[in-house]
Formats: C-alpha cells, sequence, structure tokens
C-alpha cells in the first residue's frame, strides 16, 4: 500500500499504467471465491488506483473530483431507502444487491481516501467525513434490516415433535401425595420403550435457510466496516427475545424459589414435569439449533458466536436452573421420588449436550452450574428415597382397615416401587453409597454388582428391604383386629397383594425366585391359620367322639345341630362383611374352606340318618351355597333370610 | 478466627461433652466468647467496608464483591457457631423454634434476591457494551458526524436502558419494537434497535421491594436475657443478610424496586452495628436522592457510566464539524472515563457475578444443614 502511495505519478504518461492497474484489480473483483482477505485487498487497491486516478486527471489541483461524483452517487442510492418505507430486503433481491455494493462502494471510498492522509488535503478532508457519515447512516439502516428479518423470519415450533414420549410417562400416575393413601393409582400406561432416538439432536432452522445468506450478508458489510459491535447486539437482542418466546411455548411458569417451595404436590409435579420436558427441547432442539445459527452467521469473525450464543440463552439457561435448585432444596417427600429421578436422569442425559454447547472458558459457568445441580438432584433423590422408606415403615394407623382387605398402605407402596426397574441403573448409581450407613440392610447387601436386572444389585437390596419394613408394618396393623381370623385374612390379602404385584412387573427380576416361594408360602401360612382359627372349633362340633358307636343320641345331635348353625350364622354374619377383593383367591379359599366343612357336615349329617329332619336348621347345600358369600366385603345374615330348608 | 482456632475449641468441645453435666458452664462460657468474637469480626469487617479505599468506593463492583465476602465469612462462622457440636433439641425448643425458621425464610428470600440480581447484573453488561460502541466511535480521529451519530444511537440506547422503569421491563421493550418497526420516521432521536430490556427471571409479580420489606417485616432485636446469648448471633445474621441483599438490590437493576425500604431498625447501641448502620444510611441517602430518576440503581460504575454519557449526549447533540476544541477535548475526558469504566466491568463483572452465584449456593447449604438439625431434633427418641 505504501509503495503504492508514495508512487504517486507525476508524468500523464503513468496514468496509462495506473488505469490498466484499475482495470486488472476491477476484473479480479469479479471473481467469485475470493477470500475475504483477498477480496478487501482488490477493493483498496481498486481505491487507490480511483484516487490517484482522479488525482493525476485534474492534476492533482482540483483534485478528488471523481471521488466526490462517485460519492454523489452512491450517496444517492443510500439516502432513497432513508426516505423510503419499506424494507429493502423485502423489496427483492436486486435492491438489497445494489444496496450492499453501494455499502461496499462506500467502504471502498473512505478506505482510499483514508490511506491518502498524507496529503493533507481539505477536499479529501470534507468527502471523507460526509463518506464516514453515509457509512453510518447505512449501517444503522442495516441494523433495522437486520432485526426486521430475524423477527420477521422467527420461525414456530410445535415442540412436542421433538420429544420423545419418554417424557410424558407416568403423566398419570401418583399424583396424590403419601398421605392420602386412597385407591388404587391410575393404570400406568405409558413405559419407556421410545428411548431409541433420545440421543439424536434435533436442529432445526431457527431462521429459514434461505434467509441465512441474507443475515451473513450484512454481518460482513458491518464487521467490514467495523460496526461489528452493533451487529452482535442486535442479533443478540433479536435471538434472545426469540429464546424468550420458544421457552414460553414450553409453558415453564416463572416461578419464584418460595413459589417452588410453597407449592402444593400436584401443581408441583406437573411444573417438575414441565422442567424436565423443556430441558430436553431447550438443550437438544433450540439451543443446538441456535448454537448452528449463531455459527452459521457469525463463525468467521472470531469468537463473536460464541460470545454471542451465551448471551442469548444465558437468561433462559438461568430459568431452568434456579428451577431445578429450587425444587432439589425443597422437602423430601416420598412423592417427589419419581419426578426426581425424572429430573436426575434428564439432566443426567444432557450433561453431555450441556459440555459440548458451552465448552469454551466463558461457558464454564453454565457448565460448573448444571454439574452441581446434578448432583444436588442426586442428593435430593437419596434422600426422598430414605424418606419413602421410613414412610413406609413408620405409617401408622389408629383403626384396623375395615374388612381385612388390600390396605392402601400396600396399594401404595407396590404401585409405587413398581416403576423403579424402570430407574434401575439410575438407583443403582445413586444408592450403591448408602450400603455404608444402611447398617441394618448388611447382612442382605452382600450383593454381586454385574448384572444390573438382578436379584443382587443395590435397587433389588433396597426393594426387598421396602418390602419387608412393609411387612413389618402390616404386622403391626394386623393387631389391631380383635379377631385373630381376620388378622390372617388381612395379612393374607396384602401378602398376595404383594406376591401379585412383583409377580407381574418387572419386580419379579429383583425379587427373584426365592422371595416369591417364601411370600407365597407366607401368605398359604395365613390362610392356613386363618381356617384353623374360624372353623376348627366349628368342626369340631360334627366330630364323631365315640368312633365306635354308630351314631349320636338324639339330644346330642340335635344339640350339635343347634350348636353347629348358630356358629355357622354367627361366621357367615362376620365373614360375609370381611373382604377378599382378588376373585381367585377368594375362590381358592371358598372351596378350600367349602371342602373342609361341607365334608364334615354331610358326613356328620350322613352318620345320623334317623334323626329328625326339623334339627336340621341348614342343609348341607345350604352351607355350601352360604359359604360363597364369605369375604364378599357385604354384611348379611342368616337369622333374618327365609329358611331354606326344603319342605 | 483461622481454621487451627476452629478446631480447637471444637474438640475441646467434644471432650467436654463427655461429662457433660459438671461442665455445662463452661460452655456456656465457651459460647459467649464465641458469640463475643463472632460480632468482633461482624465489626472489624464492616468497619473496613466503610472506609473504603479510592479503588473501591462503595457500592462499586470491587466493593460489592467485598461486602458478599464479607457475608460468606460471617455466615461460615456464625454457622460454626450455632451447628458445630450442638445439641439438636437446644435449637428445636423456643425461641429456636420461632427464630430459626423464620432465619430459612429469609434465607430463601435472599435466595431469589440473589436471582434477580444476577439477572441485572446482564443489564449493566448490556450497558457497557453499548458504552463500547460509543467509545468506539469517538475514539476516532478526526470526529465527524458519522462518528457522533453513531456514538449518540448507541448512548440513546444506553440511556433508555439506564432509565428503563424497572416495573415492566418487557412492555416497554415491546412498543419500543414495534415503534422501531413502524420505520424511520424522525429517525433523529428514535431509539436504537439493540435496545434490549431486562427480561425478567422471577415471577411475573414478584418485587425486589417487597422481598426486602418482608425480610424487615418481624426482625426484632433480642432483649434481656436472650440479648447475650444465642438468639443474638442468628439476629446479627439476619441483619447482615438484609443488609447486604438491600445493598445489592439499590446497586443494580432489579425487577421492581418502587418502594424498597430505605431503613431497617437496628439499635444503634449494638456495638457490631455501627459500620452497618453508617453503611445504611450513607446508601439510604443515596437512593432517597436517586429514587425518582432513573432506574439504573447506585452501582458506583453505572452512575458514573450515566454521567459521561448523558455529558457525551449533550456533547453530540450540539456537535457541528469539525466541532470546538475544547468540546473535543472535554468529549475526549468523557470518553476516557467511559473507556475506564468498561476495562472495569469487563473485569469485574463476572466475577460479580460468581460471588452471587456463591452466595446463593451458600445459603442454600446452609439452610439444608438447619434443615437436617431440625429434622434430627423432631425424630422420636427410640
Amino acid at each position: 500500500m505504501d509503495e503504492c502511495q508514495s508512487a504517486i505519478p507525476t508524468v500523464d504518461g503513468e496514468l496509462h499504467v495506473v488505469a490498466a492497474a484499475h482495470h486488472i484489480v476491477k476484473a479480479l473483483g469479479t471473481t467469485k471465491n475470493l477470500s475475504d482477505d483477498l477480496r478487501k485487498i482488490l477493493i483498496n487497491l481498486d481505491a487507490h488506483l480511483s484516487t490517484m486516478t482522479s488525482n493525476i486527471d485534474s492534476k492533482g489541483g482540483k483534485g478528488f473530483f471523481g471521488v466526490e461524483e462517485q460519492l454523489k452517487r452512491v450517496e444517492r442510492k443510500i439516502m432513497i431507502w432513508e426516505a423510503e418505507q419499506m424494507m429493502i430486503w423485502d423489496s427483492g433481491p436486486k435492491d438489497t444487491s445494489d444496496y450492499l455494493e453501494a455499502v461496499d462502494e462506500v467502504q471502498t471510498l473512505i478506505d482510499g481516501l483514508q490511506s491518502l492522509s498524507v496529503y493533507e488535503n481539505r477536499k479529501r478532508k470534507e468527502l471523507l467525513r460526509r463518506a464516514s457519515s453515509l457509512l453510518q447512516m447505512a449501517m444503522s439502516r442495516l441494523e433495522d434490516e437486520l432485526i426486521h428479518m430475524l423477527a420477521k423470519h422467527r420461525q414456530q415450533f410445535e415442540p412436542s415433535k421433538y420429544v420423545s414420549c419418554r417424557s410424558t410417562r407416568w403423566n398419570v400416575v401418583y399424583n396424590e401425595s403419601f398421605d392420602s393413601l386412597e385407591d388404587e393409582p391410575a393404570k400406568e400406561t405409558s413405559s419407556r420403550n421410545c428411548t431409541s432416538n433420545e440421543s439424536s439432536e434435533y436442529i432445526v432452522d431457527l431462521v429459514p435457510a434461505h434467509v441465512i445468506p441474507d443475515i451473513k450478508s450484512i454481518a460482513k458489510v458491518m464487521f467490514t466496516s467495523d460496526y461489528g459491535q452493533e451487529f452482535c447486539e442486535a442479533f443478540i437482542g433479536e435471538r434472545k427475545e426469540a429464546l424468550e418466546q420458544y421457552f414460553a411455548v414450553l409453558k415453564m411458569g416463572k416461578l419464584s424459589i418460595g413459589d417452588v417451595l410453597q407449592m402444593e404436590w400436584t401443581s408441583l409435579s406437573s411444573e417438575m414435569n414441565k422442567w424436565t420436558r423443556s430441558m430436553k427441547i431447550m438443550f437438544r432442539v433450540y439451543l443446538a439449533s441456535e448454537k448452528r445459527l449463531c455459527d452459521q452467521i457469525l463463525g468467521e469473525f472470531g469468537s463473536c458466536n460464541l460470545f454471542c450464543f451465551l448471551e442469548i440463552s444465558k437468561a433462559t439457561l438461568l430459568c431452568l436452573l434456579n428451577f431445578g435448585e429450587a425444587v432439589a432444596m425443597g422437602p423430601h417427600q416420598p412423592e417427589k421420588l419419581l419426578r426426581l429421578l425424572d429430573m436426575y436422569e434428564t439432566l443426567s442425559d444432557l450433561v453431555p449436550d450441556i459440555d459440548a454447547l458451552f465448552s469454551e472458558e466463558a461457558g464454564s459457568f453454565v457448565r460448573t452450574e448444571f454439574h452441581g445441580l446434578l448432583e444436588r438432584l442426586a442428593d435430593s433423590v437419596k434422600a426422598s428415597f430414605n424418606t419413602f422408606r421410613v414412610s413406609v415403615s413408620s405409617n401408622k394407623s389408629v383403626y384396623p382397615f375395615p374388612g381385612g382387605g388390600v390396605h392402601p398402605l400396600s396399594k401404595y407402596v407396590m404401585n409405587y416401587i413398581r416403576m423403579f426397574p424402570e430407574y434401575c441403573n439410575t438407583l443403582n448409581l445413586l444408592l450403591e453409597d448408602r450400603h455404608s450407613d444402611a447398617a441394618n440392610l448388611v447382612t442382605e447387601l452382600q450383593c454381586g454388582r454385574n448384572a444390573s436386572l438382578s436379584t443382587s444389585c443395590p435397587m433389588a437390596c433396597h426393594l426387598r428391604s421396602i418390602t419387608s419394613s412393609l411387612e413389618s408394618n402390616l404386622h403391626k396393623k394386623s393387631k389391631l383386629y380383635k379377631d385373630e381370623a381376620l388378622q390372617h385374612i388381612f395379612l393374607m390379602n396384602n401378602i398376595h397383594y404383594m406376591v401379585q404385584k412383583v409377580k407381574d412387573s418387572e419386580l419379579r427380576h429383583f425379587f427373584g425366585d426365592e422371595w416369591m416361594r417364601k411370600h407365597n408360602a407366607k401368605f398359604q401360612q395365613h390362610e392356613m391359620n386363618y381356617e384353623r382359627s374360624t372353623w376348627s372349633s366349628v368342626i369340631s362340633l360334627l366330630k364323631d367322639d365315640n368312633p365306635g358307636s354308630s351314631s349320636l343320641s338324639k339330644s346330642t345331635f340335635k344339640e350339635r345341630c343347634k350348636a353347629f348353625g348358630i356358629a355357622f350364622e354367627e361366621v357367615y354374619k362376620t365373614q360375609t362383611s370381611w373382604c377378599i377383593p382378588n376373585p381367585q383367591l377368594r375362590e381358592d379359599l371358598q372351596i378350600s374352606t367349602s371342602l373342609k366343612v361341607v365334608h364334615a357336615y354331610r358326613t356328620f349329617l350322613g352318620r345320623n340318618p334317623a334323626h329328625d329332619e326339623k334339627c336340621v336348621k341348614h342343609t348341607v347345600e345350604d352351607v355350601e351355597k352360604s359359604l360363597l358369600d364369605l369375604f364378599e366385603g357385604s354384611p348379611r345374615s342368616l337369622r333374618n333370610s327365609p329358611r331354606r330348608v326344603k319342605p | 478466627m483461622n481454621a487451627n482456632e476452629y478446631q480447637g475449641s471444637f474438640l475441646g468441645r467434644i471432650s467436654i461433652r463427655r461429662n457433660q453435666v459438671v461442665v455445662m458452664d463452661a460452655i456456656h462460657e465457651q459460647e459467649l466468647e464465641d458469640i463475643e468474637l463472632f460480632q468482633k469480626h461482624v465489626s472489624d469487617r464492616f468497619s473496613e467496608l466503610s472506609s473504603p479505599s479510592d479503588d473501591d468506593a462503595v457500592l462499586s463492583i470491587s466493593w460489592l464483591c467485598k461486602l458478599l465476602d464479607v457475608f460468606l465469612c460471617c455466615e461460615a462462622e456464625f454457622e460454626a457457631i450455632l451447628l458445630m457440636d450442638r445439641d439438636p433439641y437446644q435449637l428445636s425448643k423456643p425461641p429456636f423454634d420461632r427464630l430459626i425458621p423464620e432465619l430459612l425464610d429469609r434465607a430463601v428470600k435472599a435466595l431469589d434476591i440473589c436471582n434477580a440480581v444476577t439477572n441485572g447484573v446482564e443489564s449493566v453488561r448490556h450497558c457497557q457494551k453499548l458504552a463500547e460502541i460509543a467509545i468506539s466511535a469517538l475514539d476516532q480521529k478526526p470526529i465527524g458526524d458519522g462518528e457522533v451519530k453513531r456514538a449518540k444511537r448507541a448512548l440513546s440506547t444506553l440511556m433508555a436502558a439506564i432509565n428503563l422503569d424497572d416495573k415492566d421491563g418487557t412492555n416497554a421493550k415491546s412498543t419500543e419494537r414495534s415503534w422501531s418497526f413502524g420505520r424511520r420516521s424522525g429517525n433523529k432521536d428514535r431509539v436504537a434497535g439493540q435496545f434490549r430490556s431486562l427480561s425478567w427471571q422471577v415471577a411475573k409479580n414478584w418485587s425486589a421491594a417487597k422481598q426486602i420489606q418482608s425480610t424487615i417485616y418481624n426482625l426484632v432485636a433480642p432483649r434481656g436475657a436472650e440479648a447475650s446469648g444465642l438468639p443474638s448471633p442468628i439476629y446479627t445474621m439476619n441483619v447482615i443478610m438484609i443488609f447486604v441483599m438491600w445493598a445489592l438490590v439499590a446497586a443494580i437493576p432489579c425487577q421492581e424496586r418502587t418502594g424498597l425500604p430505605t431503613h431497617f431498625p437496628v439499635p444503634k447501641q449494638l456495638n457490631w452495628a455501627h459500620s452497618l448502620i453508617g453503611l445504611q444510611e450513607k446508601i439510604a441517602d443515596e437512593w432517597k436522592k436517586k429514587e425518582k430518576k432513573g432506574m439504573a440503581g447506585l452501582l458506583d460504575e453505572m452512575q458514573r457510566m450515566e454521567k459521561s454519557a448523558q455529558s457525551l449526549i449533550d456533547f453530540t447533540d450540539s456537535f457541528q464539524f469539525p466541532g470546538d476544541a475544547e468540546k473535543l477535548q472535554e468529549a475526549a475526558g468523557h470518553v476516557a472515563e467511559l473507556t475506564e469504566i468498561c476495562r472495569i466491568m469487563e473485569q469485574g463483572l463476572t466475577p460479580l457475578q460468581m460471588h452471587i452465584r456463591e452466595v446463593f449456593h451458600r445459603i442454600v447449604r446452609s439452610r439444608t444443614e438447619f434443615l437436617d438439625v431440625l429434622e434430627k431434633a423432631s425424630l422420636p427418641v427410640i
């Protein structure tokens, strides 16, 4: 450049040399695929040559005539748009390229004029002033065009397209709290069968692809003219707003930490769900796409893309972060466990994405914060798990559960832990280090840890420890019944329920055959105990005291019949109100009872055929039929019912 | 108090515990000593804060960092006094069954303030970026119309950001935007396109002023026998927390600060509180002066920035090429000042944000520790 300046031609003949050079430069300038640096050099050269030409032309006197003419020309081109209401980029490619060309020209003029600064010349200064004023006008215009363009082409998305259904699992389940142990929760329908595309990213065009070159052309000319800061600020402002709009679509309420801590469980649960979903969409879709957009547009201008991306995403990130923190610091209710696990797993899945998106030094804040949050969520999971276990063993009842059916606690616990296998890996990871401080478990926790789906992984041990807490609590609850038989019915029902729940779900892998055998035996034992405590005294009435004699005396027979009738009616009255909710189990018990009682009764009547039928209040068929009314949960009485004696 | 001293008294107390009945008095004495030492440290730290050097004027970025450091130190010491080797049942009995939940409640409020302020620092950073644009325009020589216009555009946006009503940051923006799409009428005073508002983080109706008010509400200095026992450091910690949060809100743009209390009652006779009260009065006076004007807050750097930016706007308004030499020189002075402020911000804002975050996490952790102790106390004796 300096050579150019120092070689200002003084001889007319040199004008031709300059002109020739000028032609070559122009010709080169039209070549496509020039690197930016090279193009800039050519543009500069072009400007120098024009100035030289005009200098030589006017013999250095009036000078700059050509430059002034050129400036006037571009001034017109740029000024036209100042009065125009329409946006340049809305009015067609011809206008935009003309405008960009004009701006290029102004920039070239400025460069040329500046490079001639050794020649103090008022005209040069004035032209330079006009040119940079014009450039400022154009830059300000371009900034507006940029904002307009970004706002106009802000793409709308339906976020549900981009998340797998995993995030909606258990949507309907367990919104009730541990304290409201009421009905069986809604049947869980969804499951994790659609995790295959979990890890793939869904990069979308946040700005339509055809607009990118336009934005880039603005970026280029603004950065070339040293207006890069304005470009970045405008770009950040606009994209930040867009990102917040996307975030708003996800309907995550902006909540203060105070709000989150006071929130009732149902709302909190739904907010936790939204967070899980929003995290995935934000990182996998929006932020990944935003990063690409920043790279596409600003990749060529140093580290601007990184700076802009961070600025654009910061506010939204803080929002997500703080909700997570608020949840993690909240009370550790057992009902929070599954949602917390969802949050933990989501974040833990996303951590590699977060690390990749914010890999630079400037993003270290983001990385540290999310890693920290992951730890705090893990602590919260562990604490909630512990609270769950404590609640299971400490849940207290004052009154016996009516009818001896399946206690809500059993339902709650079994349905709840049925979901744990879904989180097996996470729970194994998080529960492992609990071994040391769960001293009472140690004996059971001699775990091999190779297979996750095994009866010896940490989760399996904890599951069994929870069900054994449940069992001992049920034993306590059974003591509330005065009737020993009902205690057995209650335990039979509940243990049977546990066994069923284990058998019918993934839990069976974790509880193992031995547990199943043991617990099958347990409820069968209670079944037998029931039969013994209810029926052995009744059947003993029908027993033959002296096996030798063929029949009883009439009076004894009468007495026995009467006693049997009263006892049977009593049992009937009481036990029709008892409850065995499982039809199979009920039927089994009815059959086995029937076998014993009816058999004994038939034998009894059969051995004494001669006696008056009037003594026999209930026929064998009556007894057999009546036994089917037991355990239906609706109290009945035989005394008030019409006599079922055959005429 | 250094780490060794802590350990000494901690271990000492454990051994004392072994035959605790006999030496209850010794424990009590030790406790009183600890409390006294804690309050002395509080007093020392705040007196240091109230006589700042030139480099860190009250409510400057570096001063705020120091303030947050003071908070962290005091908090650590406070926690040690209250929790270390403490019988949980003691903290579940009156008056602690009231005092501790109240403290934890304030802690939660402080967390939301930390978040609001973190967000506020972002808007300070935005101002810095705008100022940098003005600087790079006005650093040119000679200054022409183009440079002046460029600077003015950035400075107007800057002033708009400073004067933005923090009540409805978002609303202001949307009207602003649609106006700029209305396209280029009256180009002269149009606020530039980079105008960016503070999009608030916290819940919509959340108000920093109300939050501070509610932390002050029912804050009562312990009296009588309580004044010399454990309730007294709890009170001290409450006051420190409120003061720190209040100072942050006053300094940094923050969601809804109208009605920010300028006074919270701390009895003057409390020795440890002298410097804190002095600082509080000083900041309160400043706040009263500024409250009606822009809402950029009392952050020293922002106030200086506002002043320079305003002078430069005046300069750009009256500028006519080639410009009056004297005025040019004056403007160069303001540009140099802005450059210096931007340099400080560039170096200081990220550490400040980190500090605020650290305080946030510390408050969370300490709250958890208190809750753990209370939980232990509430468990039935088995």
